[in-house]
């Protein structure tokens, strides 16, 4: 069913007569809860008039260059009201006249994901927020498996789909190809069933029935997200689908009884003959047993123990959508002192998540503080313009306006000359074709390095003969086994080599420009070329590899990177990244860096050449790269001691095999 | 159908439970407050912080006029009326928790009498029968005082709350536990002409205190006390017609002692396990203490906790903070409890006061540090108080300069220690507290002369050692 209610401006803080600048949408514009209706202007910032709720819009009833305070009413909308029984906090109902009796799984559904209705919501995607949909893949009524995808998103790495965690019937798809979205938001209502829950503490699972009037269930409304959470409670911990692998042996154990841990934190390390994987935790919360040790092996399905799944929160409701539920919930209601029943819980207002070590140490007065976390600003990030580095509340309120009106990252190139505007079709015809979303993306962050890092780029060549010989002798066999032995494998391990020779090459300059990050890991990005545009996937821990592990995780990578299956973690981490276009040709290119790494190797066509041996020419192939760096962090000198080092990585090829057997 | 309907319950009506029930209801909630005694305020309006300070005052009135006389202005011995004394603290208390139940009223909180335990997620049932449901609830159930095991039953063992009724003053009395509690009744009863002893099982009084805080209090108390017994055992009590006989276990302690009033001061026990948390799924450790997150929330969202049952010192100015914060995030704002410190204060005589980065803990977490400390032998206000024996001490960041603790011990040192609350929290630095005038002759200036010492510019003391800046 559907109702109307009014869209209000929320509290404005010390903010009365706004100005409206700017309307988001129109009448019959059909939008997510959290999407930007209008847009204000204080004398301090821009900000959005979130929708409190998914739904369209029925009217609006101001004008750009009206103004508006707390509480106005701006138009109204119509909400799809779900008709599931859905339990609104606990209120148990009494019963008159004709009932019905409804076992309803619903409530239990906040008790795990066993049958019953739930929201699918989009899983954490690392550092990642408001991704745009640029798929879905579910319509109302679809039955669908666990896996299933159920929409694609794309980010500026990569594309990626959000498989569904249970099985069932989608109810309601509550978004749209061209929303964004973040880590939290709901995708969809679905009827799960229930066989497929995974076993759920009995004490979680009490049974509760629900004695309500036909007249009353239509009374009681809940939002979806006041019924969704994957509530806490105990959780099993299965090792997932491994393909083709049985069998596995668990080289690592990361977690131990009672650790906190996140969603997606590792829980431990398998190790098939590809290749090392980590399973991830499907829930955050304490870990309550674990069955498995280093050296057990495991197949798909079993068990590696049980965790105290912290109640997932859905996004936050804003205040008038949770208003509009009290008040339909008002029905004088039975307080039935039932049975304890499962915790039913509110839709939390958290906060944004606020980086706390940073945040206490920050150099700003409690109610800077207090305006920071309303508005999720991270202190750490923001510059005090007061005496002595004081962040003041203008301060918080000028780092929010940067980033939403993006002049945070713009304002740097502000004031760079700009190239000649020339209008092409003055000599001839000319045809537009719009950027790919990847190429728009990493257009500005090229641009970025180019312009804050002052690059140098240093040529060398190394002689491969020997590595390009025993390669050939070794690709065969190792074809065998399904994994393609590319020279890139070699090169990355004699990068790992070197930069474990030169730690500086693995760093990172520090925010303020202050000190060095020495990275204590070492992850290699490597740029693919594809379809939709330059992409750069990360080999995590390559200095724990060998020269096949890392030719399979590079096979790997590439395929997902080709078909756009890449996760956000495959994109995140990177401490030195490659660019080989040996493949195409070349004999030098200078790359710019991937910062705030501080260094990338650019590697071009190996060719024979005659080389002088010292009393002939001798036909050798070398190996011509490129080495762009930071120099605000490596000296020259350095530099061609890292290039020179790696040449002589790389004419050792044994030294390179290692490890291999 | 329930008896009472509230958007938001709130379960205790001591400094955090009103305080939480009434910014909730000035931001717009309908609140039902329930409260097990007559009077709301809880422990400390009636039987905590402010009875033991009009005692105090009684105390510190008796010791001053004393004092005087060394200086020539002497009085007549005093006559202690305990009836009309009892009488005035009552008085007190009565026009505060009056004043409160009026401020429940002006502000439409539902006032309920009962004791409340959850019967579900969303409803309470009270002693009497009644039910209540709520949307949201703020437990703020408190703590009690903790007792021994063993113990005979008799009126002659009390608690805090018996100390406090004075009835009737005893010749001897002994006090078990070294702590604040303890000590301030201990300061109560000796100026009202009792022999006090202390005992206390760890080696210091006030344990976890910093040690140098304690030496102008101990130089006060040492001489007027019968005993300060510390790394001291209790291992029994009997009930004699004389008193009660008490036997001890310690290095200097005597194997027996007769007293004619116990005071079991131990600590508090947090009242989280009486509420029948787990019929609303809410988590209360062994201890009776709730978790809950920095905006007060248990593990059950819509269910908050605060004051002593949460983590953290049992301070009724920390409840009322997280009360708040409490009340607003139910209320759907994004507030969060964010101090950076807390201060604690013993209303002893001399008072010690500490805020922020104690000595102590910086050690114990290896905090590179910088002291600066004034005696008040410096100061005119405080030798014109005929009170030379405190001092004020600040701790500071050696990089940013800036205040990260602060002590003081000394008559009124609780209301000095605002000040450098104040400093911690707006991340002051020596300069911004030398530099703000203090008004002369104070016992403030003192913590002005501690951010100059630091700063080295200090005039009113020669510090020759300190870098010139």
């Amino acid at each position: 069913m559907a109702k109307t209610i009014d869209i209000t401006v929320p509290d404005l803080g010390e903010f009365e007569n706004v100005e409206v600048i700017e309307l988001l949408v129109s009448a019959g514009d059909v939008v997510e809860r959290e999407d930007g209706l209008i847009t204000l202007e204080t004398d301090k910032a821009a900000m959005d008039v979130p929708s409190p709720e998914n739904g369209k819009v029925e009217s609006l009833t101001v004008a750009v260059g009206d103004t508006v305070s707390t509480g106005d009413v701006i138009g109204t909308m119509s909400i799809q009201v779900d008709d599931t029984v859905v339990i609104a906090p606990a209120i148990a109902h009494e019963p008159t006249g004709d009932t019905t009796v409804l076992a309803s799984p619903a409530v239990e559904g906040v008790a795990a994901k066993s049958g019953g209705v739930q929201t699918l919501i989009v899983p954490d995607l690392g550092d990642f927020e408001d991704v745009e949909v640029i798929e879905v893949h579910i319509a109302n009524g679809d039955e669908i498996d666990v896996d299933d995808p159920l929409v694609t998103l794309e980010t500026d790495k990569a594309a990626m789909d959000v498989p569904a965690v249970v099985g069932g019937r989608i109810e309601s798809v509550l978004i749209r190809v061209g929303d964004s979205v973040s880590a939290g938001a709901s995708l969809a209502i679905i009827e799960a069933r229930a066989s497929e829950a995974p076993p759920v503490d009995a004490s979680q699972a009490t049974e509760k029935t629900l004695v309500m009037s036909e007249a009353q269930i239509s009374e009681v409304i809940a939002s979806p997200e006041q019924s969704v959470q994957q509530s806490g409670g105990i959780q099993a911990l299965t090792v997932p689908d491994l393909g083709d692998f049985d069998d596995v042996e668990v080289i690592e154990v990361h977690v131990n009884v009672g650790d906190e841990i996140d969603i997606d934190d590792p829980l431990i390390t398998l190790e098939t003959d590809k290749a090392a994987m980590d399973v991830p935790a499907e829930f955050g919360g304490k870990i309550e047993s674990m069955d498995v040790s280093v050296g057990d092996t495991v197949s798909a399905g079993a068990s590696i123990g049980s965790i105290d799944a912290r109640a997932s929160v859905a996004p936050a409701a804003g205040a008038p959508a949770a208003t509009e539920t009290t008040q339909a919930i008002k029905t004088p209601v039975s307080a039935a002192p039932a049975a304890p029943s499962a915790p039913v819980e509110q839709t939390p207002r958290s906060l944004p998540p606020i980086n706390e070590s940073g945040f206490s140490k920050a150099h700003a007065s409690p109610s800077v503080r207090k305006l920071a976390r309303e508005l999720g600003v991270n202190l750490p990030e923001v510059k005090g313009s007061g005496a002595k580095g004081r962040i003041l509340h203008d301060d918080v309120k000028a780092f929010v306006k940067a980033i939403l009106t993006g002049k945070a990252a713009a304002r740097a190139g502000a004031a760079l000359p700009k190239t000649p505007v020339v209008d092409f079709g003055k000599f001839g015809d000319v045809e537009e074709q719009a950027l790919t979303r990847i190429q728009k993306i990493s257009g500005p962050r090229l641009q970025a390095s180019w312009i804050n890092l002052p690059h140098v780029t240093q040529h060398d060549e190394a002689d491969i003969t020997e590595l390009e010989a025993r390669r050939q002798e070794l690709k065969g066999p190792a074809k065998e086994r399904g994994v393609p032995l590319t020279p890139l494998a070699f090169v990355l391990k004699a990068c790992v080599k070197a930069l474990q020779e030169f730690p500086k090459m693995n760093s990172s300059l520090s925010e303020d420009g202050k000190s060095l990050v020495l990275k204590k890991y070492c992850h290699l990005g490597f740029a693919a070329d594809t379809e939709q545009g330059l992409m750069v996937p990360v080999i995590r821990d390559a200095d724990q590899m060998t020269v096949y592990e890392l030719a399979t995780a590079l096979a790997e990578l590439s395929g997902k990177a080709r078909d756009g299956k890449l996760k956000a973690n495959e994109l995140q981490g990177a401490s030195f990244t490659v660019s080989s276009l040996g493949g195409i040709g070349g004999t030098a290119f200078t790359p710019i860096v991937n910062a705030p790494e501080v260094a990338i190797l650019g590697v071009s066509r190996s060719s024979m050449q005659p080389v002088w041996n010292g009393s002939e020419f001798e036909p050798r192939l070398m190996l011509p790269y490129s080495l762009s760096y930071d120099h605000r962090v490596i000296d020259g000198a350095a530099a061609v001691r890292f290039t020179t080092y790696l040449a002589q990585v790389l004419a050792d090829v044994d030294g390179l095999l290692e490890g291999t057997g | 159908m329930a008896d009472h309907n509230a958007q938001l319950l709130v379960i205790g009506a001591g400094p955090g439970g009103y305080t939480a029930a009434f910014r909730a209801a000035d931001l717009g909630m309908d609140v039902v407050l329930v409260e097990r005694w007559d009077t709301l305020g809880g422990v400390c309006l009636n039987v905590g912080c402010i009875p033991s300070k009009a005692l105090l005052h009684a105390a510190k009135v008796i010791d001053d006029a004393q004092a005087m006389a060394d200086h020539g202005v002497t009085f007549g011995e005093p006559k202690i009326d305990a009836l009309k004394l009892r009488a005035w603290k009552n008085d007190v208390i009565g026009k505060l928790t009056g004043g409160l139940g009026q401020l429940a009223k002006q502000r439409k909180v539902r006032v309920i009498h009962g004791v409340a335990k959850f019967t579900s997620v969303n409803t309470a049932v009270l002693d009497s029968g009644e039910s209540i449901q709520f949307e949201q609830c703020i437990i703020a159930a408190g703590s009690e005082p903790a007792m021994l095991p063993n113990l005979p039953d008799d009126p002659r063992i009390v608690d805090s709350t018996g100390a406090l009724e004075l009835d009737p003053l005893p010749k001897k009395m002994l006090v078990v536990g070294g702590g604040i509690i303890g000590l301030e009744m201990a300061c109560v009863y000796s100026a009202l002409g009792t022999d006090v002893s202390v005992v206390e099982l760890t080696d210091s009084l006030m344990p976890g205190t910093d040690k140098d805080l304690l030496r102008p209090f101990l130089k006060v108390i040492k001489p007027r006390y019968e005993a300060i017994l510390t790394s001291t055992k209790v291992t029994g009590m009997r009930a004699t017609v004389p008193g009660i006989e008490v036997s001890f276990e310690g290095d200097n302690a005597p194997s027996i002692g007769v007293y004619d009033r116990v005071l079991i001061a131990v600590g508090r026990r947090p009242n989280g396990d009486k509420i029948d948390a787990d019929k609303a799924g809410v988590t209360v450790d062994g201890r009776g203490v709730i978790a809950v997150d920095k905006q007060m929330r248990t593990n059950v969202p819509h269910i908050f906790a605060i004051g002593d049952l949460v983590p953290g010192p049992m301070l009724a100015h920390k409840a009322t903070h997280e009360a708040r914060v409490a009340a607003e995030v139910a209320a759907g704002e994004k507030s969060a409890f964010d101090a950076r410190s807390i201060p604690s204060v013993a209303y002893t005589d001399p008072e010690i006061a500490w805020v922020g980065l104690t000595e102590t803990e910086a050690k114990e977490q290896g905090i590179d540090y910088e002291k600066s400390q004034i005696p008040w032998a410096a100061s005119g206000r405080a030798l014109s108080l005929g009170r030379a024996e405190g001092f004020t001490k600040l701790l500071w960041d050696k990089q940013t300069e800036r205040v990260i603790g602060g002590a003081i011990v000394g008559p009124s040192a609780g209301d000095l220690i605002s000040e450098v609350a104040l400093a911690v929290e707006m991340g002051a630095d020596a300069a911004d507290i030398g530099m703000t005038i203090h008004p002369h002759p104070t016992l403030s200036e003192t913590v002005a002369f501690a951010a100059e010492a630091f700063e080295g510019t200090i005039t009113d003391l020669y510090m020759p050692k300190k870098k010139p800046k």
